[in-house]
């Protein structure tokens, strides 16, 4: 009985698509729907498709503004020159290791801010101000904060270090201590906006199952990992992806920090994407890098994209 | 009806007219200066200039205190060819390149014989002016980087001003280690990734007589390089200068040898009048002196200054042109000198006597002038700017050895001016 009601059911499902697929096909509904979409089309390719587009194009040309000449068409030169630039294989693998440290990083500390605003406080606002003002904080702002707090002289954190006893370290004159100073200051900045994404999470998950867990006598441990952090995996998947792209775009802290120094060993791929058309003006060049830039986002979204629909 | 329609036409008609002949009559020129390059006393130039010429107004606009944020800034007006400014201050490293970019308008048809009317400025700002036999710009003020130093504890301890850097690390050692004050540092010098530290890897390059480009060409010396490059690190691990010498801009060596932190500093002409000036702990302790040379080299200074020049895209050129010469002119040189404390462009005015009368150490400046060394003139020197600064700065840092900078620095700039 169930069975034949389905089917007829289905049936009529077939029919009603059939009927208004009949219906788009006359001219003047097709029409319409064209000249609906057409704004939002339009708009859409000015702003993404045709930049997007310019882009590829012009990375296949040399075209440098301080020289006065117009663009020539360059084939693939400046991507084969890009494989023999030393400063694009540093900046690349240093974007590739800000991204390995510091989106784990700001996960982890986003989640134990998280887990601590979402405790039963009587007055909610200080702890949800505290987790805002990182957030809300411009990047450039937050880079030259933490500039002068790691300054080898006048800054806060050798302050600390020598009324410690210890001597106090020239941050920006290493490689490895100024990287430790920026994914530092990354983390900080950052994970506050995982956090605000998790919480809102966490106050999904209702408070039932908690109390029947208590109930069968799972530990605090056991709740955490078996209730909260499988019912968290949407949440932590969309802060992830946001804050992987925003890590592979790594500009403003590393460049109001150490300007990529000592040397160019804390340059990123946007920093040095930024030099070459900013500073130098090399059009071409700059576009070949942003084209690799925006590919590897795209890499990147893909494998999250597959990640959510395998698990979907 | 039709006669209060044909008043209106001609009221609108004569205010048209009225307006556009007051147009022609008023040009607004609109210069763009640098921020530390004393805007206040400009407008006194400026000021004279509008009394003699009532048909021009001179606004200034000011912004960045850097070479590079001024270049930064000038780079977006130019390439949205904005027709807002008229005239513009460039460093000496930029006309070459602003002319390549078809930025300026060449001097010529307004400066009559080319040849005798450079003559008149000191050979340097002659050269870095002329780009193919055309004036692409003309010159606002001189400068040349110094050897700072203090002369009150020079005297102390019986030592005279070095002529190369091994006696400037011996005086530097034995001064600062008889005086026992942990604040007094050796020496400072820009260690930081700025313009100023291409200079720094210059001044010890150039005094062993080596070129870096000669004829738009890379003519690389290695050798020479991995010298330049030690001789700073040397005084980094012997002390003589402080560890952390890549966090050093310009302006934090003026602070420091101001504060009387300092025994020798490598600076620009700009610090002297700070140095005198009633907040600094060395008024009357500062001697100035041309930069050492290494060991059997000639000494080198870097040519600093700074020249006017005219928008291509500016509405007023012939006029902008005008001002510009008035600016360039051995007389607003004068008044700069005395007024501002900006080197001359000029060789006679140095020795002026009214100059001397203001800024006495000028006539020992003008032979520094003289014998500075312009850095490589290229259409691309932005990209050999950063190769060279970051490279000392990582050197300095310890993220490198000389050997492995000269080689990173070697391949860079092949790529460059390949």
């Amino acid at each position: 009985m169930a069975i034949a009601g389905e089917t007829t059911l289905a049936a009529r499902q077939d029919e009603n698509a059939t009927k208004r697929w009949v219906r788009f096909l006359d001219p003047s509904e097709r029409t319409l729907a064209v000249l609906l979409l057409m704004p939002a089309a339009l708009l859409l390719a000015l702003i993404i498709v045709y930049p997007v587009c310019r882009l590829v194009w012009t990375s296949f040309h040399n075209l440098s503004l301080t020289s006065g000449a117009p663009a020539t068409f360059a084939g693939i030169e400046n991507y084969t020159l890009m494989l023999e630039d030393p400063v694009f294989w540093e900046t690349t693998w240093n974007t590739v290791l800000i991204t390995l440290i510091t989106v784990p990083g700001a996960l982890l500390v986003g989640m134990a801010l998280a887990l601590m605003a979402n405790l039963p406080f009587k007055v909610k606002w200080p702890v949800r101000l505290s987790l805002l003002i990182p957030w809300a904080l411009p990047l450039s702002f937050a880079g030259l904060i933490f500039a002068w707090f790691f300054h080898s002289e006048y800054g806060v954190v050798n302050d600390v270090f020598r009324r410690l006893g210890f001597e106090g370290v020239i941050w920006f004159n290493s490689a490895s201590w100024a990287f430790a100073a920026i994914c530092l200051t990354i983390v900080w900045k950052t994970s506050s906006f995982m956090a605000l994404i998790i919480l809102a999470g966490l106050q999904t998950i209702p408070h039932s199952l908690y109390e029947a867990a208590e109930v069968d006598g799972a530990g605090r441990f056991r709740q955490f990992f078996e209730i909260t952090l499988p019912l968290l995996k949407p949440s932590i998947v969309v802060a992830l992806i946001f804050r992987t792209i925003t890590a592979l775009q790594t500009f403003d802290i590393p460049f109001t920090m150490t300007r990529g120094g000592p040397g160019t060993s804390t340059a990123t791929l946007a920093m040095y994407i930024h030099q070459n058309t900013v500073d130098f003006l090399d059009l071409g060049y700059g576009s070949a890098l942003a084209v690799v830039m925006f590919a590897l986002s795209m890499a990147v979204t893909a494998v999250y994209l597959r990640m959510i629909r395998a698990k979907g | 009806m039709t006669f209060n329609r044909t008043l209106k036409l001609l009221l609108a008609g004569a205010a048209v007219t009225l307006s556009a002949s007051a147009a022609m009559a008023q040009t607004n020129l609109r210069v763009f200066i640098s921020s530390q390059h004393r805007p206040d006393v400009w407008r006194k130039a400026f000021d004279m200039y509008e009394a003699k010429n009532p048909n021009v107004k001179v606004t200034i606009e000011t912004g960045g205190n850097t070479s590079e944020a001024q270049a930064q800034y000038l780079n977006t007006v130019m390439t949205a060819k904005d027709s807002s400014l008229d005239v513009m201050i460039l460093d000496v490293i930029r006309p070459a390149q602003y002319a390549a970019a078809g930025w300026t308008v060449p001097f010529n048809d307004v400066i009559g014989d080319v040849g005798a009317y450079m003559k008149r400025y000191l050979p340097a700002y002659a050269e870095a002016n002329t780009v193919d036999g055309k004036v692409v710009a003309l010159p606002a003020f001189a400068d040349a980087m110094f050897l700072y130093y203090r002369k009150d504890l020079l005297e102390k301890h019986g030592v005279q001003p070095p002529q190369t850097w091994d006696e400037l690390a011996a005086a530097a050692k034995k001064i600062t280690e008889a005086e026992k004050d942990p604040n007094l540092q050796g020496l400072s010098f820009q260690g930081k990734a700025i313009e100023g530290a291409v200079c720094t890897f210059l001044l010890p390059y150039w005094s062993m007589g080596k070129q870096l480009v000669s004829d738009g060409k890379l003519s690389f010396d290695k050798d020479a390089a991995v010298k330049s490059l030690k001789l700073w690190k040397d005084f980094v691990d012997q002390g003589v200068a402080k560890k952390n010498i890549a966090e050093v801009a310009t302006d934090d060596t003026r602070k420091e040898f101001q504060a009387g932190n300092v025994l020798f500093a490598v600076n620009w002409s700009y610090a002297w009048g700070q140095f005198q000036g009633a907040e600094s702990a060395v008024k009357d302790k500062v001697g100035v002196v041309k930069l050492p040379s290494v060991k059997g080299g000639q000494p080198a200074s870097c040519l600093g200054g700074w020249e006017w020049g005219v928008s291509a895209y500016s509405n007023n050129k012939t006029e902008a042109q005008k001002l510009v010469q008035y600016l360039s002119s051995p007389e607003t040189s004068e008044f700069m000198a005395i007024n501002a404390a900006l080197l001359p462009q000029f060789p006679e005015v140095y020795t002026d006597p009214d100059v001397t009368k203001a800024v006495p150490w000028f006539a020992s400046a003008r032979p520094v002038v003289e014998t500075a060394k312009a850095r490589p003139v290229t259409p691309r020197y932005n990209e050999v700017s950063e190769i060279i600064r970051t490279t000392i700065n990582g050197v300095l840092a310890g993220q490198a050895t000389p050997e492995e900078g000269a080689t990173q620095m070697e391949g860079r700039l092949r790529r460059v001016l390949r």
